[in-house]
């Protein structure tokens, strides 16, 4: 009962969704598509009230809807294999509201702006695999064996993945800020 | 193994807080005394930097995050309303037995009334899911028409008889859906054109999207099958056996029914209330006084 006792104590309605915009982040990543994100973000919601009787009170919330998150989807792929191609409403739209409230001078503003620009660029450019385990580690910093419980996986495949996902973003970020971004070697990666 | 190699393939277990006791000594033994080491943690430390600074990557929209704090509200309501309501009624059911210690502190019957009671308030809940499918319908009509506004959803279909409509959606939607051949006009006027249809996809299925313009307002109207989502919330406007819910998505009004196993979404900025949106293209009809005046 973590996830709604929290939600009780505070008795705002803002609590509950802290973690909102990391799933629908992961979302994205997963659908590529923004309708089809959000309504992937909302339905972990109503599953996770439906389930929270069965969260024990030792379980990361966070990894637990981020892992709801993720059956959902695989849920939906495999009811759409059956489904007739169906067209898509928004189709090539990725844009979402910038986040620029940290930055100082329009200056910041600009970098930041087209740093979240590259690195969104070459986040949809990985493979799936690739996307998903780079998000969950570098900007909803779940552990090794958090992202292992979400993506149903031994540690060490993350870890492989992980390596993997890097030393093809570092490639693909190179290429974007051509110049602008120190391009050594890196660590490479191992199976 | 070298001690570089060793070093470097725990560069990523350290950056990720994963390195621990006699491991992480060593490594910053190591790195404290080779350069090239030092230089390598320098760069997948500079890429780091640079993921962790576009935090947060995407942000949900106001739309999705008042979406889900209905859901969270809503579910959080019902679930302190439930057994608050119990607690009354078997508090008064208890009452009468404290004060007098030799009747029985619960009748039978009120056994009954309290099981009953309970198992209603189960039912009367309402479904959360269908109510999402409602929201998600009213979202996806007002983003849909939005797009529509942008250029981004060019019609697929162009013409100004319903008739041709009906016939185009004929097959390629999971529905029967019939376009009304009303009339367009008034003493002669055109008063809005229909400009065509297209498909657009709602969860993973087809909907039907028909296009009017009015006084260079443009008009959309989704339609899916009601297994999809039905029509709920926003203001209620009863008209016969009909309910129109009343919604506002930012400026698009948007206007959802069902009716026929079919529900409807009508998605325009027209000034004015909900009735008189209606009145628009119904005022030529014969069902037009339900909608010329206030109830």
């Amino acid at each position: 009962m973590v996830f709604l006792d929290a939600f009780k104590s505070t008795g705002e309605s803002t609590a509950g969704i802290e973690h909102i915009d990391g799933l629908y982040g992961y979302a994205l990543v997963l659908t590529r598509n923004r309708t089809d994100a959000e309504d992937l973000v909302q339905e972990t919601y109503v599953r996770a009230i439906r389930a929270m009787g069965r969260l024990r009170d030792d379980r990361n919330v966070k990894g637990w809807l981020f892992t709801i998150l993720r059956n959902v989807w695989l849920n939906e792929l495999r009811g759409r294999r059956n489904a007739p191609e169906t067209l898509d409403v928004e189709a090539g739209e990725m844009t979402v509201s910038l986040v620029d409230n940290n930055m100082k001078s329009p200056h910041d503003t600009y970098v930041g702006h087209l740093e979240r620009h590259h690195v969104r660029e070459a986040i949809q450019r990985l493979p799936e695999e690739a996307r998903e385990v780079i998000l969950l580690r570098e900007w909803e910093e779940l552990s090794y064996q958090e992202i292992a419980t979400v993506l149903d996986c031994p540690v060490g495949t993350v870890m492989s993945r992980l390596a993997r996902a890097r030393a093809k973003l570092r490639e693909l970020l190179c290429s974007l800020f051509q110049n602008s971004y120190p391009c050594g070697e890196g660590t490479e990666a191992t199976e | 193994m070298s001690a570089c190699d060793n070093c470097r393939s725990m560069i990523p277990l350290f950056l990720d807080d994963e390195l621990r006791g006699s491991e992480a000594e060593h490594f910053r033994e190591h790195i404290a005394s080779c350069a090239d080491c030092r230089e390598l943690l320098a760069e997948e430390q500079a890429l780091s930097q640079l993921l962790r600074r576009t935090r947060p990557l995407y942000q949900a929209s106001e739309v999705l995050r008042a979406r889900v704090s209905d859901i969270l509200s809503s579910e959080v309501n019902a679930d302190l309303r439930a057994p608050e309501r119990l607690r009354r009624r078997v508090l008064r059911i208890l009452t009468p037995g404290l004060r007098s210690v030799t009747q029985p502190a619960f009748h039978w019957k009120q056994l009954v009334a309290v099981g009953l009671a309970t198992v209603l308030a189960f039912l009367f809940l309402p479904p959360v899911t269908q109510r999402v499918r409602a929201n998600a319908f009213v979202v996806a009509a007002a983003e849909t028409h939005r797009s529509y506004l942008e250029g981004n959803l060019p019609m697929e279909l162009h013409t100004a008889t319903p008739a041709d409509v009906t016939a185009w959606f004929a097959g390629k939607v999971p529905f029967h859906f019939r376009l009304p051949d009303s009339q367009q006009h008034v003493n002669g006027q055109q008063i809005y054109r229909l400009v065509g249809s297209r498909l657009v996809n709602f969860r993973g299925t087809y909907a039907a999207l028909t296009t009017y313009e009015m006084q260079e307002q443009k008009i959309s109207l989704l339609v899916v099958s009601d297994r999809s989502a039905g029509a709920e919330g926003g203001e209620e406007v009863q008209s016969g056996r009909l309910t129109f819910h009343n919604h506002t998505v930012g400026n698009f009004k948007v206007i959802t029914w069902s009716t026929h196993g079919l529900t409807y979404a009508l998605v325009s900025s027209l000034p004015g209330s909900a009735r008189q949106s209606c009145l628009v293209c119904h005022q030529n009809m014969a069902d037009h006084l339900r909608f010329s005046h206030d109830q």
